[in-house]
């Protein structure tokens, strides 16, 4: 009996994770590069809950447009390259590149460049096997008409948040960790480019603080660098972005919180704080070694 | 052989109400209907399935990287009207609780947290009478 248990309980389990469509599962598995099937070193859990934590890349784009900085479309990656894309490697990492492009676009209302990275992220979701996760005809309607502004914000981030569910669950992590990079990545280039413009103590913070993000980025691709020698050198590129944060400070002081009730919610007043202790220097080499990476990555 | 055979007999029976009873928690559904009772004004960010397997986990954690300068706004949903007794609460990085939605002696159903300090915070949902230990929340942002 001590024997036939745990047999038992694998083959009920093996039943259950079988309800998944095998036709989908097994057109992606066919498309990715013999390279890429490697498991990642540390396990599958630990890299769930470091890749959940990374923040939406539309929280530096709402900064951008709430702070009256002007939509730049020439600091985006254009979306002409995207027939250059034709490993999985650069087709994840771009692919979040342009899923932060497509926000960002969206935020400023310019719905005609959103509908051309929309076709971009279209072809790069195809050619991954992750298409079916975007919703493209609700998402062109939305994009038509910018009163849809939050509908179109909501559904582009559910499908995103879908694909990173559907590449975890489908032991793809490496493939759902280089789509974040990509997003993440996007996100630091766009805010350095705005500043260099635009100079100010909120977004020179609020790139010091991508300090935490980088040091997440690098420990999930650490994770995974064994399985495609793209993604090694990739961390290696970013070792170097990593030393340029590593010379900024952040400092946390906690103090206990307070709260009151406002209309049935409950609202918290922070009394912590962090003091970012971030010079320009140190923007300025953050925006080299961030171009000369994405750089890579985009050609 | 007898032995043997009502030995899996009964683990079947094991087997069938165990996960039967797990399969009563549908988190994924409750979380997407929750996403609505963002207030205006938040983008959404996340939704997240809180599923105590019928009571035998106590708590159900994920972490999200706030960001000073953003205020955050999480909302709690059940199968009930009301919260069903789960309790969500902040962690910072260092563990020292930033908040709680168990406050003032009852259990709010949404908190909004302007943050001050960027890092790593703990998202942890609890059960404080719970009848089914099972609901969804969404995690939405705005400056």
């Amino acid at each position: 009996m001590n024997r036939l248990f745990p047999a038992l309980v694998l083959i009920v389990l093996m039943a259950c994770g079988e309800s998944k469509t095998k036709s989908e599962e097994q057109a992606f598995l066919e498309s990715l590069d013999s390279a890429e099937s490697s498991q990642p070193e540390i396990s599958e859990e630990v890299i769930s809950d470091i890749m959940q934590q990374i923040p939406s890349p539309l929280e530096i784009s709402v900064l951008l447009k709430e702070s009256g900085t002007n939509y730049k479309k020439d600091i985006l990656n254009s979306t002409d390259n995207t027939e250059k894309y034709n490993s999985s490697y650069k087709q994840a990492l771009n692919l979040g590149i342009y899923g932060t492009d497509l926000g960002y676009t969206n935020i400023y209302e310019q719905n005609q460049d959103g509908l051309f990275y929309l076709n971009s992220i279209k072809s790069l979701a195809d050619a991954l096997n992750i298409g079916q996760f975007f919703d493209f005809g609700t998402i062109r309607k939305l994009a038509a008409n910018s009163q849809n502004l939050d509908s179109l914000l909501l559904i582009t981030t559910l499908n995103f948040n879908s694909i990173n569910h559907y590449l975890q669950t489908q032991d793809r992590a490496n493939l759902s960790i280089l789509l974040l990079t990509g997003g993440w990545l996007e996100a630091l280039h766009i805010s350095c480019q705005v500043y260099k413009e635009h100079p100010g103590l909120e977004l020179r913070e609020k790139i010091g603080e991508q300090k935490i993000i980088m040091e997440n980025i690098l420990l999930l691709l650490n994770a995974v660098q064994s399985s495609d020698p793209n993604i090694l050198a990739l961390s290696e590129d970013l070792a170097e972005l990593k030393s340029e944060f590593d010379k900024i400070e952040i400092i946390y002081t906690y103090q206990e919180s307070t709260f009151e009730e406002i209309d049935g919610v409950l609202v918290i007043k922070d009394n912590s704080t962090t003091e970012i202790n971030v010079t320009e220097e140190n923007i300025s080499s953050i925006t080299q070694v961030t171009d000369k990476v994405r750089e890579k990555i985009i050609s | 052989m007898k032995k043997i055979i009502s030995s899996l007999g009964i683990l079947s029976i094991f087997i069938f109400f165990t996960t039967a009873s797990y399969g009563q928690c549908d988190a994924g559904s409750i979380s997407d209907q929750c996403i609505p009772k963002l207030q205006d004004g938040f983008n959404f960010v996340k939704s997240y399935q809180i599923d105590g397997a019928g009571g035998s986990k106590t708590k159900v954690e994920y972490s999200y990287v706030f960001a000073k300068g953003t205020q955050y706004m999480i909302n709690i949903c059940s199968e009930a009207s009301d919260t069903d007794g789960i309790v969500v609460s902040l962690f910072n990085s260092s563990r020292k609780r930033v908040t709680t939605s168990n406050a003032n002696g009852k259990l709010f159903s949404a908190i909004a947290y302007p943050c001050n300090a960027t890092g790593i915070y703990y998202i942890t949902f609890t059960f404080e009478g719970s009848a089914k230990h099972c609901g969804g929340a969404v995690l939405g942002f705005k400056r």
